[in-house]
Parts: structure tokens; sequence; C-alpha cells
């Protein structure tokens, strides 16, 4: 893995026409931090995940990456009519070889192993959201990018995820998570940053603040935009 | 290289198995080939019109049109979704993305042309059966041509609001010139006419492919608003 930090924005800014969506975001992420994303809708949450991910490119700015990234967004990048299994294979197929055991054990790790033959398209928004994680699993990326990673799991899904922020895979790899759920999130974070009107405050250490104490810092933001 | 048709094959695959559990697209387009060719054939005045030379053009009028509706859905079904973000995390080679999508739209054009030709030969009772190798020849030289200029136009509409609409507008002056030199090929190759009279025609259906593939995979990148 890449000794320095594995994702380097420097004054990245994407427009929309003449509207600025992400504007001027300078951020270093390296192996083991995770990075939390807050901000109200419409602030370019997403346009960043998408413009770390390589998704979309800068107007202005750069963005390094030195690692492999994959990026768990609100679409799932998963074919409807496909099962779970032809999903992870394609998947697999792309990125090279088809490692099925290995395919099989990342289905029983999200907890679909029962639906695994099931077309996607009858799964609820959930079971795709952790077939999605699957999926990212899969490419086994040096940074992972999460947008609202736990919007529609149940208690054993954000464990699910929040264990693997926390390592418990055995990977140390770097998070970028864009979330409104900080309350559940902060504990698994190193440092919490602010999107505000595009612009990012931040990102701040975790070291000893509360929920209340991020919370506070960003209603005072809000209310300052 | 190896990579870049490891992708490809991967994608035709995974089209070929979506299509062939839908069947949304191959289904309308061998009904209206069918329909195109009844209707051409009923609509024919046997007295006034011989059936060889109204033949080239009711062939080439069906697998152009119902090519056109298989075309239409190739990159649909990236964007439900939005699975193409997907593929491009995985492995960012566009070139191979594009032949896999070829690759997936020359088989299903070919399904379709395989199972309307019978047809074809059944209600316009033309001399196929000696000229088959080089009718052969023909429908793939045009086949290639009309389908990766069509592959590149569907990853552009499938962007916009009324892609289905779009695509056509696009796509026929494209279409064009492969059309009538098959057309053409078609017409003097079921008149039986000398094979050195139709290599002028074959050397420019083939220089069509050229353009037709070759300039696609230049350009297939600038279609992703990245």
């Amino acid at each position: 893995m890449h000794k320095g930090p594995l994702l380097v924005a420097r004054n990245a800014t994407r427009r929309y026409g003449f509207r600025t969506i992400v504007r001027g975001v300078d951020l270093s992420v390296s192996a083991g931090d995770v990075v939390v994303l807050m901000g109200p809708n419409g602030a370019g949450k997403t346009t960043l995940l998408k413009m770390l991910a390589g998704l979309m490119q800068p107007n202005e700015g750069s963005i390094e990456r030195h690692g492999s990234i994959y990026a768990v967004m609100h679409e799932t990048h998963l074919y409807e009519t496909l099962t779970a299994v032809e999903n992870l294979v394609f998947a697999a197929r792309l990125k090279g070889s088809v490692d099925r055991p290995g395919i099989h054990r990342l289905l029983q790790l999200v907890g679909l192993t029962t639906w695994q033959d099931n077309r996607v398209m009858t799964y609820s928004r959930g079971m795709k959201q952790r077939l999605s994680i699957a999926r990212a699993l899969l490419h086994d990326p040096d940074v992972l990018l999460l947008d609202e990673p736990l919007s529609s799991l149940d208690e054993e899904g954000c464990s699910l995820v929040l264990g693997l922020l926390s390592g418990s895979d055995g990977k140390t790899r770097a998070a970028v998570v864009v979330t409104h759920q900080i309350d559940r999130l902060l504990s698994s974070s190193s440092s919490v940053g602010f999107l505000v009107g595009g612009s990012l405050h931040g990102p701040l250490p975790v070291d000893g603040m509360t929920v209340a104490d991020v919370n506070r810092r960003y209603r005072e933001l809000l209310t300052n935009a | 290289m190896r990579d870049v048709l490891r992708v490809a094959w991967a994608i035709a695959a995974k089209d070929v198995r979506i299509e062939m559990r839908t069947r949304t697209a191959l289904l309308s387009s061998v009904v209206f080939a069918i329909l195109v060719l009844a209707i051409l054939y009923v609509a024919r005045d046997p007295t006034a019109v011989s059936a060889l030379e109204i033949a080239p053009a009711a062939l080439w009028v069906t697998f152009s049109f119902a090519g056109l509706i298989n075309l239409n859905r190739a990159f649909a079904i990236e964007r439900e979704n939005d699975a193409m973000s997907g593929i491009l995390m995985t492995f960012p080679n566009i070139t191979g993305i594009f032949l896999g999508k070829l690759a997936a739209n020359l088989i299903f054009v070919g399904t379709i042309q395989l199972v309307a030709f019978p047809l074809f030969v059944l209600f316009y009772d033309v001399p196929v059966l000696t000229n088959l190798p080089l009718l052969a020849v023909v429908t793939v030289l045009a086949t290639i041509g009309m389908v990766s200029v069509g592959t590149l136009l569907s990853s552009i509409v499938v962007q916009t609001r009324f892609a289905e609409l779009m695509l056509p507008v696009l796509l026929l002056p494209f279409m064009v010139p492969p059309v009538v030199g098959a057309v053409q090929l078609t017409s003097r190759i079921l008149a039986n006419r000398p094979l050195s009279e139709l290599m002028g025609g074959f050397k420019l259906l083939a220089a069509f492919d050229l353009v037709f593939v070759v300039m696609p995979i230049l350009i297939f990148s600038a279609t992703f608003d990245r």
C-alpha cells in the first residue's frame, strides 16, 4: 500500500453550468483514516464523492489517487435482472478473475446467502445496499467512499458497515463517509468535515469530540452560511 | 490488449444474459421485422413490380429498423442504478466497454437477421441459396458499420431525456452509406452479376466499417460526462 496519503484533493472545484457545486475542497486521506462528511441536502457531498472516486473530473484543482478506490453510492451499480451471485461474478470478471468461494464468503458476510440466486429486482432497498457493499469489498479497495451507508440498513447491516470502518475484516483501509447519522458513526471516525454551500470546513480530528459538539459546530456553520 | 478483450467479453456476456432473461428488445425487434417484411410483401403489386426489384430494399429496411430498436437498449441497462459507474470504478478502460457493447449489439442484431432472413426468403422467393455466401458477406460488412455507429450514438443519447427518439434522428444519416451500399450489392448479387462487379461495393463497405469502428473507439470516452 502507498505510504503517503491515498487520496489528495487540492482546490477541487466542480461546476454545473454557472453553478458551483463543490468549491475549492482540500482533503487528504491516508490509510486508517475514516473521514465523515456532513452537510445539508444539495451541499455537494455526492458530487465530491464522485470526484474523489474518479467518476467526475474537477473543473479546477486536482485529485490524486494512490490506491484502488470504490464508492458505494445511493445508486447501487447493480443489474436488477441478474442475481446477487451473477452481479458479483460480473464485477469479478471485470477485475480479472472469478473467485467463487470468495464471492460466497462475501455474500455470507453481508448476510445474503439465502437470497443469492434471486434476482436483485426482488430485493429490498437494504438488501441491495448490502449487495452493493459486497461488490465494493470484492474489489478490496484501499479507499472506500460511502454515501449514506446506514440509511437503508437494519441494525445488523449497520453493525456490518461500522465493523468494516473499524477494520474488523483485518484490512486497514481509508474511508470517506457522507452521513447525516453522526451519532452512529462518530465512534468509528477519525475526523469530521462539514460541507456547506460547496465549501469544506475541516476535517477536524474527532479526539474527545462528542456528538453534541459536532452538531453544535454544524449548526453554527449552517447559521453563518 | 488482453485485459481490454477480457472486459469486452464480460460486458457482452452480461448484456446477452440480461437480454435473454428479459427478451424485451429482441422480441420487439423480431416482431417488427416480421411485420415489415409482411407489409412490404402485401403492398407490392406483383404485376407491376417483380420480387427481385423490391427484395433488396425490403431486406435492408427490415434489418436497419429492427436493429435500431435493439440499439436503443444498449446503454439503457447501464443507466439503471448507474451501473456504468460500477464498471468504470472497477476497470476504467473505455475501449473495452465499447467493444463489449459492440459485440453484444452485433449478437442481438445478428440474431434478428437470422430470424428475419428465412422469412424474407419465404416471402420474396428470390435466388438466395446459390448466393448465400456473398449475401452473408454483405450482411456482415453492413451490419458491423451501422451497429458500431449505433453503439456510439446510443451511449450519447442515453444521457438525454428523449433517448428513444434521439437515436433514430442521429443514427439514420450515418446509416445511409452502409445501407445504400448494402442494398446495391444485394440487388446485384440477387441478379447474379459477376463477382468483379461486386468488388467495388465490398471494398466501399469495408472502408465504411474501418471508419465506423475506429472513429467510435477514438471518441467513445468523450461521451462520458466526467
